[in-house]
């Protein structure tokens, strides 16, 4: 074999193990399968699992917002997925929405997600085309969600229990 | 047959050498948790690459790394890239290797720093030669896994290893019979210590001296270099021999020529 190709070879294959040492640490996968889910993310071959956020989709219809979480979290195990974090957010939103008041933990961990969505979108801009969702871009949700976290002086007015779940 | 010797020595030393070390990088810091079974992967500590860099400069120092050799302006710069990619593999390696043997936290952690220290300090000024360091270091490392991955885990074993009962016992009155918190790993964390640990010894063993280079060097130049190169791992004692030998043989050659030229 060629001096110069051995060479050669030997410093693409040490950059590219270094790069892959650097990253397995930068990542911290914590099993196996974390591990080939970034791999597949780097690569950009990473896909969400369909069967499985049609099935959270169905959850999510019957009100059965812990339940459909759990399964678009399967669904998008490296959190890639803007629509899949945008669905995460809005089961957050409606499982935490009160007419007298919302719950401000579930509202955070909404916010986390559709902030995330937004970060995965081309240009921040998410519009998710379901008919059966009265929010349907996420810059709304993340204003929904947001005014739902904060306390203002409209809080103490009576006529809110009267709005409506979006 | 020289060439297939040739290509084997450059396939080990530009693609197995940096393999090894690139392993023992990334399995250095790798833990197990010991109830959930996941991954824990920790990045070499500061004092792990002080550590580290106390050791190359002793591997400059002993012989086991011949600078000169490794880097020449006579090199191709193909071989120069090559050779610094895997001295930087051999820093991270020894960096991670040492992070494989450090406690995590607490007073042994830098009750075992210190030691280390203390150890590689003192043999910067100690005589070495390739051989004799090698031998050293695998003593050290295996001193340290023993040390952390069997008397320390036993010390901290959530069941109560036998060390943990024996100190306890010992010492009772003293103290409440405990040596304060510290992590305890899954057991495979030991076997994972220990492989890459032995790995790193491996490829120490492994790393040439002066690397003979096949760009530059001609076949005579190689062969001698290859000879100094194998002096240079000869103990004293050895090397002592081998230098009254060849003035003998040397003087021999010397009183046959003036021999030869009284006689003409």
């Amino acid at each position: 074999m060629q001096p110069k190709l051995i060479k050669s070879a030997g410093i693409v294959w040490t950059i590219l193990y270094a790069a892959f040492v650097v990253w397995i640490y930068a990542t911290a996968p914590r099993t196996f399968t974390e591990a080939t889910t970034g791999a597949s993310v780097v690569a950009g071959t990473y896909a969400i699992d369909e069967a499985r956020f049609r099935a959270a989709r169905e959850l999510f219809g019957r009100e059965q917002y812990a339940a459909a979480r759990d399964e678009w979290v399967r669904a998008d195990p490296a959190m890639r997925d803007a629509r899949t974090q945008f669905y995460i957010a809005y089961a957050f939103y409606r499982e935490g929405w009160g007419r007298v008041y919302n719950d401000d933990a579930l509202f955070r961990q909404g916010l986390e997600s559709i902030e995330r969505a937004i970060r995965l979108s081309p240009e921040g801009a998410l519009t998710v085309a379901d008919p059966e969702l009265k929010i349907r871009s996420a810059a709304e949700l993340k204003a929904e969600l947001q005014q739902g976290t904060e306390s203002s002086i409209g809080d103490l007015n009576p006529l809110k229990v009267v709005r409506e779940r979006k | 047959m020289k060439n297939q010797r040739d290509s084997n020595r450059l396939l080990v030393r530009h693609l197995l050498l940096p393999t090894i070390f690139l392993t023992v990088a990334l399995m250095g810091g790798l833990r197990v948790a010991a109830e959930t079974g996941a991954f824990l992967f920790i990045a070499p500590p500061l004092v792990a690459l002080v550590l580290s860099v106390l050791l190359m400069l002793l591997f400059a120092r002993g012989g086991l790394i011949n600078l000169p050799a490794w880097f020449s302006g006579d090199h191709a710069p193909l071989t120069n890239v090559s050779h610094a990619l895997t001295l930087l593999a051999l820093f991270f390696a020894s960096a991670q290797a040492f992070n494989s043997v450090l406690p995590e936290s607490g007073l042994f952690r830098w009750m075992f720093a210190f030691f280390y220290l203390w150890t590689l300090w003192n043999n910067q000024f100690a005589a070495f030669e390739p051989r004799r360091l090698l031998r050293s270091l695998a003593a050290l490392f295996g001193t340290a896994f023993v040390l952390k991955h069997m008397l320390l885990a036993s010390l901290y074993a959530p069941d109560g290893g036998w060390l943990k009962r024996l100190a306890g016992a010992l010492l009772e009155g003293f103290t409440q019979g405990t040596f304060g918190v510290q992590e305890s790993y899954a057991p495979a964390t030991g076997y994972i210590s220990f492989f890459t640990l032995a790995l790193y010894v491996l490829g120490l063993v492994l790393v040439p001296p002066a690397p003979d280079n096949g760009d530059a060097a001609t076949a005579p130049e190689r062969a001698t270099g290859g000879l100094v190169a194998q002096f240079r791992q000869l103990s004293g004692e050895e090397r002592a021999l081998l230098r009254a030998e060849i003035l003998r043989t040397e003087r021999g050659l010397i009183e046959d020529e003036i021999h030869a030229t009284q006689t003409d």
